[in-house]
């Protein structure tokens, strides 16, 4: 028969309030008059009493909380107050750490690799986040922009820039405007002794100064752009033009580089004030600054409310609603330009609708759509902000992750430590504070590694990201907050579930060496499968990345881009054949052609009233012959055919498809707005005057007088660049001693128009390194687990006669089977992310399944060098090591 | 004569110790007690008295040994200071100066 108990829950509930040092006499007590009164009195009323007398015990708390009293010095059992434990725990850690150097390196390389990928990240955002906001003027500061509308309410599109009007007519009409300065990028040719060089030069208000906060070192802000040839210089420049920063008064001669002024004289600026440089994380950058002088004839223009070249900056009173600013922007622009848009309607079809905007500055860095554009630098993409974000979150969380399985899968040397730390007395708080403080000490170490390894990475990563960050950015109070957060934060992240595990162990089972890991290692397994899913999927990425970029560089561009140098030189129509005359004279130049400056693009009527768009070249009979373009039908321009240059017109073959001409020959294409009719007499076969990630699109080739050329094209023989540039470089100072002088090898520029292709590869391929190396960690930890477990399995199989190598297939086909798997996630995920990349290419490589073979074998090859290491080691340990203990 | 606030209830527990000698422990007492005084004494209130009055300096306890009865706990057996016999012999002072001081007759008489 069971022995009568006394209620197990008043028991437990004197457990819970009554004094420790009081509870054992007291529970005796009640026990043993228990045991009395059921010989007594019989069970039931024994065990009544008992409840009874246990809450009196919980009642005297009339007289003082007697049963809750505790003696004045017991001592407390958290560690803190306790310096002989904390200097136990830190002589263990740190034993610890010495016996097993090799793990203790890796784990803190693995985190510290995540914390400074964290924290460049944190730098990185910190930069972008922090753009414009210096200005004295900041969260009133607003640019003027528009949004098309087409007539039947769609958007067509938004408009970050203005013309001259905007900025004063709205500053004119509406109050709660206090200023406006409008921002014009422009090009200027300087001169210093007979050397002519180029100088980005920006045009702006006299109110310059009092609406952005750029310091003068010398001048008056106020005063420094009232006077016509003046000129606001940057330090940088003070010291190229004078060599010191005391420029105020100086005088630098200035002509613009193209529109009327590119022939005329060079005139003296004065040097009206010295501004200090402009800091790095804004979208204004200057080195010179002109004021803007609007001519007469421009202030009564039709078109001037349409033409858009220019940004306008305002400045709101702060208690302006933006709203209501916006709708009386509106209104003046529809009441101003009544007139003009009639006229624009009526000539021209203009049928959409112009909506005034204003957006805050300090959004335009990242914004997509109304990007720093038109003078305004570093037009900054958010996506590349979250991609980044994002790899960095990923690698951190990857490294804690390894991080914790390292550190359970080395905890099982220490089983027998925790064993006896319980049996003394310790509790699972106390262990799990030591082994939370034994973490972060390894998370410190790991913290201080990330800070020198960014410090080493940075130049590198500035370069990538183009921008200058520095360590001493570091020094702001955020980031330091954010850092220290951060260094809290994956410390418990990484430290909180291994102290969790290890205080768990029942000393029972690890002192009589019945420890054993239970469960089936889930978690871990499902860890691995991920990493390396990631890994694969990086490499696939960057494989791919490669080879689109390999194709980009290599692909034929249609025309002969070798041996070419290029020279800009506006207004060079009159002085064409002369330059033609003189640069043949040298033997290794071999000819030349003239096309417009820049970029030009317009629209015709084909077939009666159909419009096409189309880039617009302005070339002579030698162009096309230079770069060896066929001609696919009909013939060249021709100088046999002097009517060419007003009558006739070439087009390429996507001109033809998109104009649907069977016989293209003899077709019209209408200039309606100059009244010129021109003649198709021949077609050119496609090439790639744009980069390849712009698809061809229609082009047409003119020989108009009335257009300049812009720029000449020299082919030269090979290996005589020397000679070809020295005389290319003296005849082009003679006949152009006003203009600057520079040349560029055409096929270098060819190459840099894949930059941003070229940073995307370094990327991918940083991340895909970082993350198969981190997965190698994860990798090896598990190994390194499942090796000890098995280390008595090994040993029988050895003893009764496995070879080595068997021993190490054995032990890896596990992990083997874990890559295969992860396979199956990251295959079809990268197969999709690389189309949707490639589609953003009009010319890009398939996608081959020899990328996705390659990739598996790398995968399949690191995670087999890494787990043999460990295999090979518990396949060579002697047995009698590891079964002597039976 | 010393100040000792001794509480009537202390002072009979206080007495009971001393008449128990060396086994004077909870539940001793408090039998001990419900014989002598003929009311029922709760476990509770004899322990919170015993450790008021060791924390006055009236009694020392000490661990004893653990029967199977208390389900393998040992007993705190208490004994009677130097302190706590000058206290209760103040005490028994002062009753008996008092008694003697009344004169015979005084008191109503009652029954044998």
């Amino acid at each position: 028969m069971k022995s009568p108990q006394p209620p197990r829950w008043a028991t437990r509930l004197l457990e819970t309030f009554c004094a420790p040092h009081l509870l054992e006499e007291v529970q005796g007590d009640l026990e043993e008059r228990f045991h009395r009164r059921v010989a007594q009195f019989g069970e039931r009323v024994a065990r009544r009493r008992y409840t009874a007398e246990v809450l009196g015990f919980l009642r005297r708390r009339l007289n003082g909380p007697f049963a809750l009293k505790r003696p004045r010095n017991e001592v407390s059992p958290h560690f803190f107050s306790n310096p002989a434990m904390l200097r136990n725990y830190v002589k263990i850690a740190l034993r610890t750490l010495a016996h097993n150097k090799a793990y203790a390196f890796i784990n803190v390389v693995g985190l510290s690799i995540g914390l400074a990928a964290a924290m460049l990240i944190l730098l990185f955002t910190k930069d972008e986040v922090s753009y414009d906001r210096f200005h004295a003027n900041h969260p009133n500061l607003y640019r003027i922009t528009s949004k098309r509308i087409a007539p039947g309410g769609t958007l067509e599109g938004l408009e970050g820039n203005t013309g001259f009007f905007q900025g004063p007519k709205f500053t004119a009409g509406i109050p709660d405007i206090q200023a406006f300065v409008r921002f014009q990028d422009y090009l200027y040719d300087t001169k210093r002794g007979t050397e002519v060089k180029s100088q980005q030069v920006f045009l702006t208000d006299t109110s310059f100064f009092s609406v952005f906060s750029f310091p003068l070192l010398s001048g008056d802000p106020k005063t420094a752009l009232r006077q016509p040839k003046s000129v606001v210089i940057s330090e940088g420049l003070a010291q190229t033009h004078f060599g010191t920063t005391d420029a105020l008064g100086k005088v630098i001669f200035f002509k613009q580089s193209y529109g009327e002024g590119v022939n005329g004289p060079f005139e003296p600026y004065a040097v009206t004030g010295v501004a200090k440089k402009c800091p790095q994380n804004s979208s204004i950058k200057f080195e010179a600054l002109m004021p803007l002088v609007v001519k007469q004839e421009e202030i009564g223009n039709d078109f001037g409310w349409f033409n858009i070249f220019l940004n306008t900056f305002v400045v709101l009173k702060p208690t302006a609603n933006v709203g209501r600013v916006e709708a009386s922007m509106n209104r003046i622009y529809r009441a101003d330009a009544k007139e003009s848009m009639k006229m624009m309607a009526e000539k021209y079809g203009m049928k959409h609708r112009e909506d005034y905007m204003l957006q805050p500055f300090t959004a335009m860095h990242l914004s997509e759509d109304l990007s720093a554009n038109n003078g305004l630098v570093d037009g900054s993409n958010p996506l590349f902000s979250y991609l980044l974000s994002g790899i960095a979150l990923f690698i951190l969380g990857i490294a804690c992750i390894n991080f914790v399985n390292l550190t359970v899968a080395r905890s099982l040397k220490r089983a027998k430590e925790i064993g006896i730390r319980k049996v003394v007395g310790g509790g699972r708080t106390q262990l799990t504070w030591q082994f939370l403080g034994e973490s972060f000490l390894l998370c410190f170490a790991a913290f201080a590694f990330a800070l020198l390894l960014v410090e080493a990475v940075l130049p590198t990563f500035n370069q990538l990201a183009n921008k200058a960050l520095s360590l001493s950015y570091l020094f702001d109070v955020k980031l330091v907050v954010s850092y220290v957060a951060l260094f809290l934060a994956t410390g418990l992240l990484a430290g909180f579930y291994p102290a969790l595990v290890l205080s768990k162990y029942d000393p029972v089972q690890t002192l009589y060496g019945r420890f054993q890991l239970s469960g089936k290692n889930h978690l871990q397994k499902t860890l691995v499968v991920l990493q390396f899913a990631i890994a694969s999927f990086l490499i696939i990425g960057t494989l791919t990345i490669y080879s689109q970029f390999d194709y980009l560089t290599h692909k034929s561009l249609g025309y002969d881009d070798t041996h070419v140098i290029s020279i800009e030189k506006p207004g060079l129509n009159p002085s064409l054949d002369v330059l033609k005359a003189e640069l043949l004279k040298a033997p290794g130049i071999v000819a030349v052609a003239p096309k417009n400056g820049g970029q030009w693009g317009t629209a015709a009527k084909i077939n009666g009233e159909t419009q096409v768009e189309f880039t617009y070249e302005t070339i002579d009979p030698t162009y096309l012959p230079l770069f060896k373009i066929p001609i696919a039908k009909g013939r060249n321009f021709s100088p046999d055919f002097p009517t060419d240059s007003t009558q006739s017109v070439l087009v390429n073959e996507t001109f033809v498809k998109t104009a649907g001409w069977k016989a293209p020959l003899g077709q019209v294409v209408n200039f309606w707005y100059n009244e010129e009719k021109y003649r198709v007499v021949g077609v050119v076969k496609d090439y790639h005057y744009e980069a390849l990630n712009k698809k061809i699109g229609p082009q047409l080739f003119t020989m108009r007088p009335k257009n300049g050329y812009g720029k000449a094209f020299i082919k030269i023989k090979p290996n005589t660049e020397t000679a070809s540039l020295r005389h290319l470089e003296a005849t082009f100072k003679k006949l152009f001693p006003f203009s600057p002088y520079a040349y560029k090898f055409l096929d270098v520029e060819n190459r840099r128009q894949y930059e941003a292709e070229a940073k995307w590869k370094q990327i991918m391929l940083f991340g895909a390194v970082l993350t198969i190396f981190i997965s190698c960690i994860g990798l090896f930890g598990l190994a390194t687990l499942s090796a000890e477990r098995r280390t008595k399995e090994v040993g029988i199989r050895k003893v009764l006669g496995a070879s080595a190598s068997s021993i190490v297939q054995l032990l890896s086909s596990d992990f083997l089977k874990l890559v295969g798997i992860s396979f199956v996630f990251a295959f079809p995920a990268a197969y999709f992310a690389t189309d949707q990349w490639l589609q953003n290419y009009p010319y890009r490589i398939g996608i081959s399944p020899w990328t996705f073979v390659v990739a598996a074998a790398a995968a399949v090859l690191i995670a087999f060098l890494t787990v043999s290491l460990q295999s090979l080691r518990a396949a060579l340990t002697n047995p009698v090591k590891s079964l002597r203990s039976e | 004569m010393r100040r000792t606030y001794l509480g009537e209830f202390e002072e009979v527990v206080l007495l009971t110790v001393a008449v128990l000698g060396e086994g004077a422990y909870g539940v001793a007492i408090t039998d001990e007690l419900e014989r002598q005084t003929g009311r029922a004494v709760s476990l509770s209130a004899v322990h919170a008295a015993l450790h008021r009055l060791e924390e006055k300096g009236m009694l020392k306890s000490r661990l004893g040994e653990a029967t199977a009865e208390r389900g393998g706990r040992r007993k705190r057996l208490f004994n009677v200071t130097v302190l706590g016999s000058r206290a209760l012999s103040d005490i028994r002072a002062v009753r008996e100066r008092l008694w003697d001081a009344i004169s015979p007759q005084t008191l109503p008489a009652f029954g044998l």
